[in-house]
């Protein structure tokens, strides 16, 4: 039903999954990395999730948009607000969509 | 951010740590719902069939990863190449792996490897958030387990969901944005610290200059970037 190459595709990228995810703990303590990196690596997380989310909101298509014509950086300005005041993610996901639908309405029509 | 992390009361055995990281993860499970269904509806768009879609997205459980396949995949492109984009565009699971190895160190090789593969970004800062704030957590493998495999479960139903229910579901509802949202509350908290501050903005900032280069890899630069301007930002004021 599924053909070869299709498998194979799915078998390679499933490698990928798990050279990136369990590699370090097939290597285990044999890993052997400099304290003061261990230490930087601390910031990860935050950097991840930066470097993650900035292009998501600028970007439409591969044009960077920071006018009210592209509202998803307003959205996600919008939810970062709500998100510091209510510390709730449920807020958080609802008002940002909800902004997001409502300057779509309004300014893309 | 769910009450219980936020009191911090500590689990007192396995299960309960399991639930605690239940319960952690399903403020999120909106967004992750949302992007599950996105990824399903963009794999049928792009031509794989619904049985093919549905076999990657068991096994394969990397959302990015999967997408920047799949045009490979439409032009017959070499296996290899399939295999080092995905690495590529996958590249921050090494750094969350590098950093949860010393808190799965004690297993056996077979759990430290399926516990591997379910870290994801959402389950990931969670994790390493509760272990800033207490760092003596208890049962600490129960609780990342718990949030994670209901991570999985929840991504393969809304992925399933999106490729059976593909012609449905139009791009134009932004959907994809819920995910996005998500990560800003992880990413809002982490912030209050000036090195965090710091780095996030540098990281973000490298992220969308650096969006025109293949392989997604102006994300991981940016990772890099983001990372090391925290760790001087850091020095600097341990030394002022």
């Amino acid at each position: 039903m599924i053909d070869s190459y299709v498998l194979w595709a799915i078998l390679g990228i499933t490698l990928a999954t798990f050279i990136t995810r369990s590699g370090p703990h097939l290597l285990g303590a044999r890993l052997r990395i400099p304290p003061a990196f261990d230490a930087a690596l601390r910031f990860a997380p935050a950097c991840a999730l930066a470097a993650i989310i900035a292009p998501d909101l600028v970007f439409t298509g591969d044009t960077l948009n920071l006018t009210l014509e592209n509202p998803r950086w307003v959205a996600g300005v919008a939810a970062a607000v709500i998100f510091a005041t209510s510390r709730s993610m449920i807020a958080t996901i609802v008002g940002g969509m909800a902004f997001f639908w409502l300057l779509k309405a309004w300014f893309v029509g | 951010m769910s009450e219980s992390s936020v009191i911090g009361a500590a689990a007192t055995s396995p299960r309960e740590a399991f639930r605690h990281g239940v319960r952690d993860l399903l403020p999120a499970a909106p967004g992750v719902f949302a992007w599950g269904l996105v990824t399903g509806v963009a794999m049928v768009k792009s031509g794989l069939g619904v049985p093919e879609s549905i076999v990657m997205s068991l096994v394969a459980y990397a959302g990015s990863a999967q997408l920047a396949a799949l045009p490979l995949m439409a032009t017959f492109a070499p296996i290899w190449l399939i295999v080092v984009t995905a690495v590529i565009v996958n590249l921050r699971f090494v750094v969350y792996s590098v950093m949860t190895r010393q808190h799965f160190a004690g297993l056996s090789m077979n759990r430290r490897l399926w516990l591997g593969y379910l870290v994801g970004d959402i389950m990931f800062a969670r994790f390493s958030a509760l272990l800033e704030r207490q760092p003596d957590y208890p049962h600490r493998i129960a609780y990342y387990f718990g949030g994670a495999s209901c991570n999985w479960m929840w991504w393969q139903v809304s992925s399933i969901i999106g490729i059976l229910a593909a012609t449905r579901i139009p791009v134009s509802w932004g959907l994809e944005l819920a995910g996005t949202l998500t990560l800003i509350a992880l990413l809002v908290p982490l912030c209050r610290q000036w090195p965090v501050l710091a780095g996030a903005s540098v990281a973000a900032a490298t992220s969308v200059l650096a969006h025109g280069l293949p392989l997604r890899l102006g994300l991981a630069l940016g990772i890099a970037l983001g990372v090391a301007t925290a760790f001087v930002v850091e020095r600097g004021r341990e030394e002022a």
